[in-house]
């Protein structure tokens, strides 16, 4: 228990790390690999939890996502290198304020919220496997779904803008 | 103990791959040229280019190691011989894989070459290409299965080999593998002859030894991946379960290079289309047909 502990409490500090590495960062690739390598700290921290399922699930979704993304910013950002010198960031107060309140907002939740008593084991793979889908088509299906369509809606609208016009 | 006899075998299997590499791309057989040609990478200089991501350029190959060696953790040469028995094994080798495209997008960029880029960039479009044909195929192993260990997967085929009961699946996820794995036709990454070694082309010495010896290791965990999902795995009269398991890995990866040995290669479009247009159609018939052969079964 006590390592467990600890391995989340590791990998949850390698995740801030690499997420303020996403920031400090110009070059593009290295910003959109710093987030994978959070987002896999993440998946690191569902195994500890011996959410096995979930965690083998973020490792596998992340690293194809986050390297498509590279492509993306890539794609749109002038010095995608980040050897130009360039800055690239803009209305810095705005960003800075809803960044904070977001933060704000998820500790909040994550302090506040109900949680339900703590279980004392891990249910097995195949019950974790089950309640996740159950969870996902009744209470979440709406969050789910929404998160889903909007991104293809991004990605179609990137796509879009992307092509050049052939009239 | 386990994973001793795992990591030897992977190497071993590593260099039987070299050999028979070697043997399909020149035409000649010589037990003794990975050794040689290992050896010689080790003693030669190790140039670093100009102005590289040295970050990403340095974590390219040993991520590539880490995800072909990750893959292999979770696949069995026998019912003792695995090095971690997971409940989402057959789920997890592909979350490994999933890195070797990362690994190959970072050897690509790090070097601020033009040629590791185009090839780095391009890996990533084959992923797109292969990865569903990777997944979907899986997913109907673990249909029959009725789990994700890869134990139970070898298992479920006592009476009849996954290649039987969906030869679709098979077909597809072989090929797939050769596209992981950079295999020709689907060697678009290091395309020799046209982008001069690819994402390798800026690697020397021990970098690069490094390199090649993620990428046979690759091999290996991929033919064993198609040997443990579709032909049985450990399963077989006579030898030993673990010999079945490397006889069976072998032959695949010897299949494999036997196969491009002959075939052009493939370019990049083409890929996309063959893929998206009548691969991915196929892998979801093929869903569908296990399915409905599961469901009669069970009637």
């Amino acid at each position: 228990m006590i390592a467990q502990t600890v391995a989340v409490a590791l990998l949850g500090a390698v995740a801030v790390w690499f997420g303020a590495a996403v920031f400090r960062t110009s070059s593009m690739v290295r910003s959109a690999l710093s987030l994978l390598a959070s987002m896999a700290a993440i998946g690191g921290m569902f195994l500890a939890m011996e959410a096995e399922f979930l965690g083998v699930l973020q490792l596998m979704m992340m690293a194809t996502e986050m390297a498509i993304m590279a492509v993306f910013m890539v794609m749109y950002m002038m010095d995608p290198g980040g050897l130009g010198q360039m800055d690239m960031s803009h209305q810095k107060r705005l960003s800075l304020a809803s960044g904070v309140l977001a933060g704000l907002a998820a500790l909040a939740i994550a302090f506040l919220g109900g949680w339900g008593p703590v279980a004392a084991t891990a249910p097995d793979a195949a019950a974790q496997t089950r309640a996740l889908g159950i969870e996902m088509m009744t209470r979440s299906l709406l969050v789910f779904e929404t998160a889903a369509v909007t991104i293809l809606v991004a990605m179609i609208a990137s796509v879009a803008v992307a092509i050049a016009r052939r009239r | 103990m386990t994973a001793a006899t795992i990591v030897a075998a992977l190497l071993a299997g590593a260099y039987v791959v070299a050999v028979l590499e070697g043997w399909a791309t020149t035409g000649r057989f010589q037990p003794g040229a990975p050794l040689v040609a290992g050896l010689a990478l080790l003693g030669r200089e190790s140039v670093v280019p100009r102005r590289p991501d040295r970050l990403l350029y340095e974590t390219a190959p040993v991520l590539l190691l880490a995800a072909a060696v990750m893959a292999a953790a979770v696949l069995p040469l026998s019912p003792e011989l695995v090095a971690v028995d997971l409940a989402t094994g057959a789920l997890f080798v592909n979350a490994a894989w999933a890195y070797v495209m990362v690994a190959l997008v970072m050897a690509g960029w790090g070097p601020n070459g033009a040629y590791a880029m185009v090839a780095g960039w391009r890996f990533l479009g084959q992923l797109i290409a292969y990865a569903m044909l990777i997944v979907m195929p899986i997913a109907t192993v673990g249909m029959r299965a009725e789990s994700l260990a890869t134990t139970a997967i070898v298992s479920s085929q006592v009476g009849l080999w996954n290649a039987a009961t969906q030869p679709i699946g098979f077909v597809l996820f072989t090929l797939a593998a050769m596209a992981v794995a950079f295999i020709p036709p689907f060697d678009l990454p290091t395309a020799p002859g046209e982008l001069a070694g690819g994402v390798a082309a800026e690697y020397t010495g021990v970098r690069l030894a490094i390199f090649r010896l993620a990428r046979l290791v690759l091999v290996v965990t991929l033919a064993a991946a198609v040997a443990v999902f579709f032909l049985g795995g450990w399963l077989g009269p006579w030898l030993p379960a673990w010999a079945w398991t490397g006889v069976k890995t072998l032959a695949v990866a010897a299949a494999m290079f036997a196969a491009g040995r002959f075939v052009p290669r493939l370019r990049a479009e083409h890929l996309l289309q063959w893929t998206w247009k009548l691969g991915i159609p196929l892998a979801l018939f093929n869903i569908a047909w296990v399915g409905v052969t599961l469901w009669w079964a069970d009637r």
